[in-house]
C-alpha cells in the first residue's frame, strides 16, 4: 500500500477562552472527536512520527540556508507516516484527525515515492 | 482540624473550617516559590524557614489584632524581611561581607508587584520543574513537591504517602542537598532552560494524581485533597506555553475523568464499591465535561501517550450509560495501545478483564495464560483477585477459590478485603 506524509502544521496557539459548561450533546462530540483521532494510531500509522525541532536549514544547489519554511507564520509541528489506499483515502484519514478540524491548522500530504527494490 | 487554641480562635473568624489551613497551604507554595525565584534553588531552606515564620507570626498577629486588608501582602512583607535577616545575620556570623550575600540580600530588597496572576504561576511552575531535576533521587521528588508546592508539613506528607516522618524527612533532605550542591548559580533558571524535564514533571503530577485517587486510604477528604493538588498544578502547566502540549492535556483529561467518579466509589460508610455497583447518577457531570473538553484538546498531534490511552479508558466509563454497555471492545483496544508506548505486564491484566466483559471470561484468561506475570504482580492480591474473578465466572471453582484464598490473604486493607469477599464468593452466572 502507498505510505504518505503529513506534515502537521499550526497557527500559534491563541490564548483559550474560559469554557462553558458544556451540554451533554456537545461531550459527546468531544469524546467523539477524541476517539477519531485515535482511531488513526490503530491501524493506519506506519510510523508514529515524531516532533520536529524548530530551526533547521533548507538546502538548495548554491548551499544550505536557514530557511524560510513555506510561511513563517506557520509552526510545522511534526510529521506521522500513515499508509492508504490512495490520495482520498490519506485526505479521509487526515480531515478526521482534529489538526485539520481546529481553525488555523492544516496537514500537508505527500505520497512517499517507493524506491526501487524496497 | 487539627489547630491548638490560636488556630481555633482563628479559624472562628474564617467562613469555612479548613479554609484557613488551605489558605496558609497555598500562600506557603505561592512564597517559596517566588522568594526561591529571587534568591536561588540553592537557599530553598532559607527561604521554607522564612515562609513558616512568617506564616507563624500570621497567626498570633491576625488573632490578637485585626485582619490585614491583604493577608497575602502581609504575609509577603514578613516573609522577605524574614530572609533579609537571616542573610544578613549569615554574613555577619562570617564578619566578611561575602559578595554572594550581598547580591542576594539587594536583589530580595527590590520591591515585589504583588498579584499578577501569571507571576505566581510562572514561580509555582518553575519551582515544580526544579523538584523535577534528575538528579533529585525520584521518590524525593514527590515529597519536595508536595512539600515546597503543595505548603504540607512533613506530618502531613507522612499521613498521605503511608510512610514515617522521619523517612519524608530523609527524602526531603536529600533533595535539598542535591539542590545546594547544583545550583551555583544565584537565580532559578528560566522555565524555558528547564522544559527539557517534562517528562518528569507529567510523572510526579501523575504520580501525585494517584497518591490521592488509587490511596487505600479510607478518608475521602484527604484523598481529594491530593487529587484537587495535582489537578491544580497539572492546568497550570497545561495553560503555560512551556506545558501546552497534548500529552499535558491527556494528564489534565484523565484527572477530572477520574476524580469524576471518586465520590461514587465508596458506600458513604468506608466500603468500596465496585464499578458495577456505583451509583453513576453520583457521578460528577461537571468534571466530566471538563475532563471532555482536555481529552478533545488532547487530540491532536503526532504522539499517542500513555496519558491518552488512560484518558481514553476514564472516558468510556464515564460515558457509558450503564456497566452493561459499557464499550469493553474500545477499552481493551486502548490497553493494547497503551502496552506499546508503556508496556507493562499490568496492562495485559487489565485489558484481560476488559476483554473478559467483552467476549467473555475465557478469552481474558487466555490473555492471563499467556503472559508470564514477572513475581511482583504474580505476588500481588490484584493478581490473584483477578485469577479467582475469571475462573469463577468461567466455572472453574477450585482454581477461583486457592485465587480468592491467597488475595484475601494480601489484602492490604480491611476496605478491600470486604470488596474482594463479596465480589470472589459472588455464584457464576
Amino acid at each position: 500500500m502507498p505510505k504518505y506524509l503529513f506534515i502537521q502544521r499550526s497557527a500559534p496557539r491563541t490564548p483559550q477562552q474560559k469554557p462553558q459548561q458544556p451540554s451533554p450533546a456537545q461531550m459527546q462530540e468531544m469524546y467523539a472527536a477524541f476517539n477519531a483521532w485515535k482511531e488513526k494510531f490503530k491501524d493506519n500509522i506506519v510510523d508514529m512520527g515524531g516532533k520536529l525541532k524548530a530551526g533547521g536549514k533548507v538546502v538548495t544547489e548554491s548551499g544550505a540556508t536557514d530557511g524560510p519554511f513555506v510561511e513563517s507564520k506557520e509552526v510545522v509541528g511534526g510529521y506521522m507516516l500513515v499508509s492508504a489506499e490512495n490520495i482520498e483515502q490519506a485526505i479521509a484519514v487526515a480531515k478526521e484527525s482534529p489538526g485539520v478540524i481546529s481553525p488555523g491548522s492544516s496537514v500537508e500530504i505527500r505520497e512517499i515515492q517507493e524506491m526501487p527494490g524496497s | 482540624m487539627n489547630g491548638g487554641p490560636v488556630h481555633g480562635r482563628l479559624s472562628r473568624t474564617s467562613a469555612a473550617p479548613g479554609l484557613v489551613e488551605h489558605f496558609f497551604r497555598r500562600e506557603y507554595g505561592r512564597l517559596v516559590a517566588l522568594l526561591t525565584r529571587k534568591v536561588g534553588v540553592r537557599h530553598i531552606d532559607v527561604v521554607e524557614d522564612a515562609v513558616q515564620s512568617a506564616l507563624l507570626a500570621a497567626l498570633t498577629a491576625w488573632t490578637t489584632r485585626a485582619f490585614p486588608d491583604d493577608p497575602s501582602a502581609w504575609l509577603y512583607r514578613v516573609a522577605h524581611n524574614n530572609l533579609i535577616g537571616e542573610f544578613r545575620r549569615k554574613a555577619g556570623r562570617r564578619r566578611i561581607l561575602e559578595q554572594a550575600l550581598v547580591d542576594v540580600v539587594e536583589s530580595v530588597n527590590q520591591p515585589e508587584p504583588l498579584g499578577f496572576a501569571g507571576e505566581v504561576r510562572d514561580d509555582l511552575l518553575r519551582m515544580l520543574f526544579v523538584c523535577c531535576d534528575d538528579a533529585i533521587p525520584r521518590e524525593s521528588q514527590l515529597v519536595f513537591a508536595l512539600k515546597t508546592l503543595c505548603g504540607f508539613s512533613t506530618g502531613e506528607i507522612a499521613l498521605r504517602l503511608f510512610t514515617t516522618e522521619a523517612n519524608v524527612y530523609k527524602r526531603l533532605a536529600r533533595a535539598r542537598d542535591r539542590l545546594r550542591a547544583a545550583d551555583a548559580g544565584l537565580q532559578t533558571p528560566p522555565l524555558d532552560a528547564l522544559k527539557s524535564r517534562l517528562p518528569s514533571v507529567h510523572r510526579v503530577l501523575y504520580l501525585l494524581f494517584n497518591e490521592g485517587y488509587l490511596s487505600a486510604n479510607a478518608d475521602l477528604a484527604i484523598r481529594r485533597e491530593l487529587c484537587d493538588e495535582a489537578i491544580r498544578l497539572a492546568s497550570l502547566l497545561a495553560e503555560h506555553p512551556v506545558g501546552a502540549v497534548p500529552e499535558t492535556f491527556a494528564l489534565v483529561a484523565l484527572m477530572h475523568l477520574h476524580t469524576a467518579r471518586l465520590s461514587a466509589r465508596t458506600d458513604g460508610a468506608g466500603g468500596l464499591l465496585l464499578l458495577e455497583e456505583q451509583d453513576r447518577s453520583l457521578w460528577d457531570r461537571e468534571r466530566i465535561g471538563l475532563g471532555a473538553e482536555w481529552l478533545k484538546q488532547s487530540a491532536s498531534g503526532d504522539v499517542f501517550s500513555r496519558f491518552h490511552a488512560e484518558a481514553g479508558i476514564a472516558a468510556a466509563h464515564c460515558f457509558a450509560p450503564s456497566f452493561k454497555e459499557t464499550r469493553w471492545a474500545e477499552i481493551s483496544d486502548l490497553y493494547a495501545m497503551m502496552e506499546r508506548v508503556d508496556p507493562s505486564p499490568l496492562n495485559i491484566m487489565n485489558q484481560a478483564v476488559a476483554v473478559a466483559e467483552w467476549r467473555g471470561p475465557e478469552a481474558g484468561l487466555a490473555l492471563l495464560h499467556a503472559l508470564a506475570p514477572p513475581s511482583w504482580l504474580s505476588g500481588s492480591y490484584l493478581w490473584d483477585a483477578v485469577m479467582s474473578d475469571l475462573h469463577r465466572r468461567a466455572g472453574k471453582r477450585d482454581i477461583a477459590r486457592q485465587h480468592m484464598d491467597r488475595a484475601l490473604a494480601s489484602a492490604p486493607t480491611e476496605a478491600v478485603r470486604a470488596l474482594l469477599r463479596r465480589r470472589l464468593t459472588t455464584p457464576a452466572e
